[in-house]
């Protein structure tokens, strides 16, 4: 893995080929658990984890995997790292799983962890396959961490539990709510598209 | 060997699929003592909770669960009762349908079934940061010592939480009307049966 190579994808999926907003990939859970930042943390993490895994082992066994049964390989793949991620969670953080609930399971509807599993893992080398899936769940955590920051300050006035809003401070409801989610998402697309445009100019 | 054979296709999917669950069954198989452990921790502090006794630690939890609380049954049903300074409580498993999946919990009335003494949720499926509120503190302390009126409680629109321990209702959780109607659905059917088993051995 040449330094430039691994340079460039990480550029790549944390900012000029976000998975979530310029792929618009994984939009269901950007909308589902963005309402507190600890069940958003928890959750990214599993993506992270998950995307970098399937792809390292797609990537390692792509060359003996038939054409035919590509897809449902990776899916196994995926579907085996995440009952990991929820057995090792249901063990050792029990609340945490408590709090996520279907949430962990559902990480394998996650459109990004296919997305690049087809798209970079098949073609490409184990080690920068690992850095792709890990650097594109970044890219997504940074996103639904932004949206989750919002959603929480605004609509319980905490901050990962913490009361920081004044207890006069009257709640958004509809921050909980998924809708919301949508504003932040149009924003943070919005917001993106223009800084990328004006440095796109600059060059 | 041609890697797009029907054969090939077939074996090798065969052999990755078998290696997979291979290796899940081994994760589960380490960790199911584990798990196992924090599910029954959880279901005793839940029954604890529920029956208003308070514990500090998981070694309290155990002692007390094994010390305080007297299982009984009464028409198959498995009943827990607690004998305090303030009366006698009566707590009762029940599981019922919220919005997504199936609640499961204790909930605990006073002998005379006047009050309810406690709610406690053991698993729930409901909507993070909106229906899965009702397994918050807020929600929950609304139960403690609520009058038991002519048809149950009432779970109301969502609010802060209701103070008024007479009025035989409780706030529901801003944003989940279905999730609260579950759960109004769910306490007043117990009740129902509690006064059922209760009252047939008076």
């Amino acid at each position: 893995m040449s330094q430039s190579s691994a340079g460039a994808v990480f550029k790549e999926n944390i900012w000029t080929n976000n998975p979530i907003f310029i792929q618009v990939l994984g939009i269901c859970s950007a909308l589902a658990v963005t309402n507190l930042l600890s069940n958003t943390l928890i959750m990214t993490i599993g993506v992270v984890f998950v995307t970098g895994f399937s792809n390292l082992t797609v990537s390692l066994i792509k060359s003996l995997i038939p054409r035919k049964v590509r897809m449902m390989v990776q899916t196994l793949i995926i579907a085996f790292y995440v009952i990991i991620v929820d057995i090792v969670l249901r063990a050792y953080l029990p609340e945490i799983s408590r709090n996520l609930g279907p949430y962990v399971g559902l990480i394998i509807t996650n459109c990004i962890i296919m997305g690049r599993a087809e798209a970079f893992a098949q073609s490409n080398p184990p080690v920068i396959s690992l850095w792709d899936g890990i650097t594109s769940g970044l890219g997504y955590m940074g996103v639904l961490m932004v949206i989750a920051f919002f959603r929480e300050l605004l609509g319980f006035g905490t901050l990962f539990g913490f009361q920081v809003l004044p207890e006069t401070f009257v709640p958004w409801t509809i921050m909980v709510m998924a809708p919301s989610a949508f504003f932040f998402l149009g924003l943070i697309v919005w917001i993106g598209k223009s800084i990328m445009n004006r440095s796109g100019a600059a060059a | 060997m041609n890697k797009q054979s029907i054969l090939y296709t077939v074996v090798f999917t065969f052999v990755v699929g078998f290696l997979f669950v291979l290796l899940l069954s081994l994760t589960h198989e380490r960790t199911r003592e584990m798990v196992e452990r924090n599910q029954e921790l959880s279901r005793r502090r839940a029954l604890l909770s529920a029956l208003d006794i308070s514990y500090s630690s998981e070694a309290e939890v155990s002692e007390k669960y094994n010390t305080e609380i007297e299982p009984f049954e009464r028409d198959q049903t498995q009943l827990y009762r607690y004998q305090s300074d303030s009366g006698t409580a009566v707590a009762k498993p029940f599981s019922g349908s919220g919005l997504w999946g199936t609640i499961r919990g204790y909930i605990a009335v006073s002998r005379d079934l006047d009050r309810i003494v406690g709610l406690e949720i053991v698993s729930q499926n409901e909507t993070p940061g909106l229906g899965a509120r009702i397994d918050e503190a807020w929600f929950k302390n609304q139960f403690r010592g609520e009058k038991i009126g002519q048809g149950g409680i009432r779970v109301g629109a969502g609010g802060e939480g209701d103070q008024d321990a007479d009025n035989a209702e409780v706030d529901g959780v801003t944003g989940a009307t279905r999730t609260s109607d579950s759960i109004e659905t769910i306490i007043n059917s117990e009740i129902n049966k509690l006064e059922n088993l209760l009252e047939a051995a008076q």
